[in-house]
């Protein structure tokens, strides 16, 4: 089959979308590698989670070490990544009309990541790599911890490349007229930040493998922190420009809204790649590495260059749902088309639940903590609170609405059980809030994160007392039962829609 | 003027959802220090 052909695409009956079938099978394999890994993922939140509460305290010691571990790369690289490129391959075909280039190169990407994915999840499940997330130096993993890192990277690089390369040649063949919809644009200030991270990503964990091979003898600790967050950092902000990029959709899909200020909307992301990755340096604010000057730049002014474009986005997007609203008229008093709007509509409940959990939640937290109280807040519990604000109740959610019609529309399989689908983002969005809150609480009254015991029993030291944790880490622990429910029925919906859909025309 | 006038959209509901979203944001940050004055107690 030559795929440049039209006989390699199919037209969808339901929205007229031009589908590349070549694409679609790796939207699809993506996709479904993303949901695997959310499972896994979850299983050990519940798990993890129900040891943080105290009471409860439920695996060993190390275990609990090893799953945190574990949890962290899995949802956070695995889940979200796997996910952002099969959106970065809808975007930069179905929604430009055009073919994907190189459909080999993105299955190599594609078994790339999934090698690297099982490899450094099997070997920090047995033991190998106990080192949590951000895996500092000098804490050392077995080399192929690091390898399998760095065979996602490369895997994920390609597939960035692969999504920037059908952009320019879809211009060129002019599949589409004028510049790309607002949502490929933000799918593409995601990828040129993408390449940045990744690239760093590499940079980091090259000569920690080397290290943990013996053939480097030491690996400067200082170093190893600057340029970890030039990775770990900015590939929060991939997640924020991808969610974004979802929200508009869902909002266009949901409504009908339409930005209302596209140029606006568009510069907004253009300060996201500007200035965002400026920001990293409040994970360094007492490296003796930086300057002082560099701290204070790069944490204060040139941060609030990059909100300043995240306040854009939250006032343009409800702004465009209303005007969007009113069109249909729904414009009594100031409300109405709040109130009228498409609640029980899975993406629209996505949408409204993850904007106001990002908002108010996450994106208030990372102001305060992310800067002038950053040393109080500095490990404690404070510092999960605001990220699972953020990249759980902002982006998973935000990506879980999307599924609901991009697995539809892939697989032509109608969706299962519409109504959990509807029901799902408000009980995740319960769950994750109490989640958050729970974990913000605790962490303000002093409670360590990553720390298997807080009463500290075995170290024969008189721990602090945490007056009033007991309350704030029930909520959290009741919350991650919530949250993990409502994740399960999102990954339950997508298998079984995946499996047992009823086939559309 | 006309075409001024074509590029203004009318979202009066968001504005108020945006001054809501600014008085959370202040009282959040007040009790943001209040909390932390507790745990943090000069003694
Ligand atoms: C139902 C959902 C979830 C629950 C209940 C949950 C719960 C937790 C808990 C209890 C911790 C440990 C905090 C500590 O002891 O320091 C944690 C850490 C973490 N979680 Fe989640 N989580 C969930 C979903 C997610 C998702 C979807 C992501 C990413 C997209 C994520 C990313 C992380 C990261 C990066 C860490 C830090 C790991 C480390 O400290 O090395 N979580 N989570
Ligand atoms: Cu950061």
């Amino acid at each position: 089959m030559n795929i440049t052909q039209e006989s390699a695409f199919r037209t969808c009956s339901v929205t007229g979308l031009r589908v590349h079938l070549p694409a679609q099978k790796l939207i699809i394999t993506n996709a479904v590698a993303a949901v695997v890994f959310l499972l896994i993922g979850g299983i050990l939140a519940l798990l993890i989670a129900l040891t943080r509460w105290e009471v409860v305290q439920l695996l060993p010691a190390d275990l609990y070490y090893r799953f945190l571990s574990v949890h962290g790369t899995v949802m956070l690289v695995f889940w979200i990544v796997f996910f952002e490129v099969a959106g970065l391959y809808f975007g930069g075909t179905v929604l430009l009309n055009a073919r994907l280039l190189r459909p080999g190169l993105g299955w190599f990407a594609f078994v790339l990541m999934l090698a690297g994915a099982v490899m450094s999840t099997l070997v920090t499940f047995a033991g190998g790599a106990d080192i949590m997330f951000t895996a500092y130096v000098p804490l050392k993993a077995h080399p192929l911890f690091y390898l399998g890192v760095i065979l996602f990277a490369v895997g994920a690089l390609l597939a960035v490349g692969l999504f920037l390369a059908t952009v320019i040649v879809a211009k060129k063949e002019k599949r589409y007229t004028g510049s790309v919809p607002l949502v490929t644009y933000g799918l593409i200030a995601a990828a040129i930040i993408a390449v940045f991270t990744l690239v760093s990503g590499a940079i980091v964990f090259v000569p920690a493998f080397l290290w943990s091979l013996g053939i480097i003898s030491s690996f400067d600790p200082g170093a190893y922190r600057v340029l970890f967050w030039a990775f770990g950092h900015p590939a929060q902000q991939i997640n924020l420009s991808a969610m974004v990029a979802v929200w508009y959709a869902l909002a266009t899909l949901t409504t009908g809204a339409k930005p209302v200020n596209e140029k606006l909307s568009r510069f907004a992301f253009l300060l996201y790649i500007l200035f965002i990755n400026l920001g990293s340096v409040h994970h360094l604010m007492v490296d003796p590495a930086l300057s002082q000057a560099n701290r204070i730049f790069n944490t204060s002014y040139f941060f609030y260059l990059a909100v300043l474009g995240s306040l854009i986005h939250a006032y343009s997007i409800p702004a465009g749902v209303e005007v969007a609203q009113r069109a249909k008229g729904y414009a009594k008093g100031l409300f109405q088309w709040l109130v009228k709007a498409p609640w029980k509509e899975p993406g629209f409940a996505a949408l409204a639940v993850s904007f106001v959990i990002f908002g108010f939640i996450g994106g208030t937290s990372g102001v305060i903590q992310g800067m002038q109280v950053n040393m109080i807040a500095h490990n404690t519990l404070r510092i999960p609170g605001h990220f699972h604000a953020t990249v759980v109740g902002g982006t998973t959610l935000a990506f879980m609405g999307l599924a609901y019609y991009l697995i539809p529309l892939m697989t032509r399989r109608q969706l299962v059980g519409k109504a959990w689908a509807s029901a799902q983002p408000y009980i995740y969005g319960v769950g994750v809030t109490m989640l958050s809150l729970g974990m913000l609480w605790s962490g303000i009254l002093g409670v360590p994160r990553r720390t298997y015991d807080i009463a500290a029993s075995s170290a024969g030291v008189a721990a602090p007392a945490y007056a009033g944790s007991d309350v704030t880490l029930a909520i959290m622990g009741v919350g991650a039962v919530i949250a993990v429910i409502g994740g399960a029925i999102f990954v339950g919906i997508a298998v079984l829609t995946l499996l047992t859909g009823k086939k559309m025309k | 003027m006309k075409g001024e006038k074509d590029n203004k959209f009318h979202a009066p509901g968001t504005l108020v959802l945006a001054f809501i979203f600014l008085g959370f944001f202040i009282a959040l940050y007040f009790i943001n220090w209040v909390m932390l004055s507790g745990t943090w107690a000069v003694r």
